[in-house]
């Protein structure tokens, strides 16, 4: 009993010695430094700072009113007054805003025709508004095109309740003849609609994500080109050391970067005034399988670097893959469906969805059991799949050394026998 | 120029990671318009006309009611487990209410949590809520006599037409991949700068380089840079001939300025590239800041959110990004179709780089002679 207590206690040591050498390889690496610390801490802020406004106002743009009625210039006074965009330049003609539009100046034109007074003056008549908008962000089309429909929708309800008074039905009747039902829209869990509020927590667990993966995949490298033992313990010949490598080494991680996840998906969005709405000690059992399962497929990964910088080149491309694959920029209904099972396979899918949904959105662990569950199955996969393929490599390497020194006894049994037979000649 | 045959890994790595790359973001959107986003109707009348619109909302490209339930809380739950991007409620007594001119209110909830989503579902919901009015308007008229033509002018008398230029179909591969695309390319032309400068330094074999050429140090860089130059700018061509001739995607202006502003581009890249190590001239720890500052070029360039929201002092840093300026050369030509002359700023900002490159260059030259930094 107590033999076989002491035996796993001088396991578990060399566990700890895989560990302790493994942080102490972290500390002395300048890359990697850079990459676990200054990476995970600066990228953030940066983010922070690139989002700070959230919204995008008073997008420019360039007006061409031919019309130059009573009517038209209060549709563009209330156009000007929302927040999105802002009238910038008047122009006598649409030559004229088109060259604004093309030097960058604004970032669309909106064109109210000659008729546009008369066609409302007239009971049956149907006014034109155009509306043009340069393509080169989405945002600034969302926000031209959302504008101007809402004082669109305004003003024709107005000219629609003249209208109708004018054929002697009562203001109220008309009311209801234009609007039956009213809406109210509401923005769920980020009052201000901003940009940022959706990205940065998106950003955070990617930061996390893939300098942890970088990271990994840069220490196995490195180990590859020192020759040193990736798969076992350190000095050891023989024998299988899998289990107590990787739990050396992927413990040795998990340390450093709970708490960076802590300080990330915990304390950053509190700092940040993103949305918080989630339990945080819900976010902080939700890290675990996050944090390990990317440990484990880092490990997998690592296996096939040979040395340091090759897998950058291919890893680094990967990041904004693993962005778009997620379903968080582009709706994940809209991904082909083998795209989305390449998608179950990664981490950052699970772990960016579930931070959202607990963060973001308020669900409680439960609620995304979903999310927390896959990432403890890839932890499980990841961790089988990385001990297979470190047996295997050790039982290979094994088997190479042991026929080496069989060669090596052959040729000394050999010799030795050389030279009784020479003795006896 | 040796180095790059004897290492065959890193150029078939690169290409492979541009191709792969190139497949993933054009088979990813199809159509490159979002369709079908999932909602949730709650039901409250559970009446002929609520299950009509139910019936009308489902008809749209734009939406798919995923549930219908009479419970809020259940809807919500859905929402907050990424199931739906919005809620639409059907209030109780809606048909009642309506038939007697009561204006009942509809609500509705969208997610933000998810942009686009949410978007998506917004945008058809106000469609939706303002149909419901105008239908009921068509009724009303109808009853009284009017003529179909007539309701039409009546019910909709200020129309707002909209014209996306250069992309009409408001194709979401489209600005996403011109961008991203030379992106990569210009991020793996940095890595790889970095990696054949700072891999003589870490072999030792930065004095044999530079006797090549008999210690001529812009010789020698230059030498070196040529065939990375030429294997991105032929990669970069056929991005180009994929995007905007197989794939049709529009450019208004010269095809050829496009890629001369891509060819600065990667040379800009490149030379930050070599900026890098010669500030830091240790491989590894010049690799991870290259990744680093790369990186940062995609949400920078200001291709998803624009530049002109983000602070003066994020906005100046943008400047520092070669990407920047290739996206703004890109709207110029293939958006607009500008004159060249407003691209000019950016080309020459792009050849403006080898300033950099002439700041460091003492300093880089002195550790490719002495190697008198650690190696790890």
């Amino acid at each position: 009993m107590w033999r076989y207590l002491y035996l796993h206690w001088l396991q578990l040591k060399e566990s700890g010695s895989i560990f302790a050498n493994e942080l102490y390889r972290i500390f002395h690496d300048g890359g990697v430094m850079i990459i676990f610390f200054l990476a995970t801490l600066a990228y953030p802020f940066l983010y922070k700072a690139m989002y700070w406004n959230e919204q995008i106002s008073d997008i420019p743009l360039a007006v061409v009113d031919l019309s130059n009625s009573q009517e038209s210039r209060e549709f563009l006074h209330q156009l000007n007054a929302t927040p999105d965009v802002l009238l910038a330049y008047t122009c006598s003609s649409m030559d004229e805003a088109e060259k604004l539009l093309r030097d960058q100046k604004v970032h669309g034109i909106i064109y109210l025709p000659r008729d546009y007074a008369r066609q409302l003056a007239d009971p049956l008549g149907q006014a034109h508004i155009s509306l043009y908008c340069d393509m080169s962000s989405f945002l600034y089309m969302k926000g031209i095109y959302l504008s101007c429909n809402m004082v669109m929708l305004e003003s024709m309800r107005n000219v629609q309740i003249d209208r109708y008074e004018d054929m002697g039905y009562s203001a109220e009747f008309s009311w209801e003849l234009v609007q039956a039902s009213p809406y109210t829209s509401t923005t769920l869990f980020s009052p201000t609609g901003g940009y940022g509020s959706f990205l940065v927590p998106a950003v955070l667990v990617m930061v996390l994500h893939q300098t942890l993966f970088f990271g990994i995949c840069m220490l196995a490298g490195t180990m590859r080109e020192e020759k040193k033992e990736l798969y076992r313990l350190p000095g050891r010949k023989r024998g299988y050391s899998a289990f107590r490598t990787i739990f050396g080494r992927g413990a040795a991680y998990f340390i450093i970067y709970y708490a960076l996840a802590a300080i990330l998906l915990g304390f950053l969005p509190r700092l940040f005034d993103l949305p918080h709405v989630g339990d945080i000690v819900d976010i902080l059992v939700f890290n675990v399988p996050f944090i390990l399962s990317v440990i484990f497929m880092s490990m997998c990964v690592g296996f096939f670097i040979r040395n340091r910088e090759a897998g950058f080149v291919l890893l680094i491309s990967t990041s904004l893959i693993f962005l778009f694959i997620a379903g968080i920029s582009w709706p994940k209904e809209m991904i082909p469906t083998g795209w989305r099972i390449v998608s179950y396979f990664i981490p950052y899918t699970w772990a960016a969805n579930g931070f959202i949904h607990i963060n973001s959105m308020g669900a409680t662990l439960w609620q995304s059991r979903t999310e927390y569950m896959a990432l403890w199955i890839l932890t499980v996969s990841y961790f089988v799949l990385a001990v297979t393929m470190f047996l295997i490599a050790g039982y290979r390497q094994d088997h190479k050394e042991s026929h080496r020194d069989e060669v090596l006894e052959a040729d000394l049994l050999s010799e030795s026998f050389g030279t009784v037979y020479q003795t006896e000649g | 120029m040796k180095f790059i045959l004897s290492r065959p890994l890193y150029l078939v790595s690169s290409v492979g990671a541009v191709m792969v790359s190139m497949f993933f973001f054009m088979t990813l959107m199809e159509g490159g318009v979002a369709e079908n986003m999932p909602v949730a109707v709650v039901d409250l009348d559970q009446s002929a006309i609520s299950r009509r619109l139910i019936h009308e909302m489902q008809a749209t490209p734009s939406v798919d009611i995923q549930v219908i339930t009479n419970s809020y809380p259940e809807a919500r739950e859905a929402m907050q487990q990424g199931k739906i991007y919005g809620i639409f409620i059907i209030p109780q007594g809606f048909y009642r209410d309506i038939a007697s001119f009561k204006r009942p209110r509809m609500d509705f909830y969208i997610t933000n949590a998810y942009t686009l989503g949410g978007n998506t579902a917004y945008k058809q919901m106000l469609t939706v809520s303002n149909l419901v009015s105008g239908a009921f308007q068509r009724e009303v008229l109808r009853k009284k006599g009017m003529a179909e033509d007539i309701i039409m002018k009546r019910i909709q008398p200020i129309v707002v037409e909209g014209h996306m230029l250069s992309n009409p179909w408001g194709n979401y591969t489209i600005y996403l991949v011109s961008t991203i695309m030379p992106g990569i390319i210009g991020l793996i032309a940095l890595m790889l700068t970095i990696f054949s400068v700072g891999s003589e330094l870490k072999n030792g074999t930065s004095i044999e380089w530079l006797n090549i050429t008999g210690d001529n140090y812009t010789v020698a860089m230059i030498g070196k840079l040529i065939p990375y130059t030429i294997i991105y700018q032929t990669l970069g061509i056929a991005c180009h001939i994929i995007l905007y001739n197989i794939a049709d995607f529009p450019v208004q202006g010269s095809h050829v300025r496009l890629l001369l502003g891509l060819l600065l581009f990667i040379m800009a890249m490149e030379i930050m590239g070599i900026v890098i190590i010669g500030c830091i001239p240790v491989l590894r720890d010049a690799l991870s800041v290259g990744a680093l500052y790369a990186m940062l070029g995609f949400s920078l360039s200001g291709f998803t959110y624009p530049n002109m929201a983000m602070l003066p002092f994020v906005r100046a840093l943008s400047y520092l990004e070669p990407l920047r300026h290739y996206y703004l050369i890109y709207v110029n030509e293939a958006l607009l179709g500008a004159p060249s002359i407003n691209s000019m700023p950016h080309s020459l900002a792009l050849s403006a780089f080898i300033v950099a490159a002439l700041l460091v260059a003492p300093r880089l030259h002195h550790a490719l002679i002495h190697q008198n930094y650690r190696l790890k």
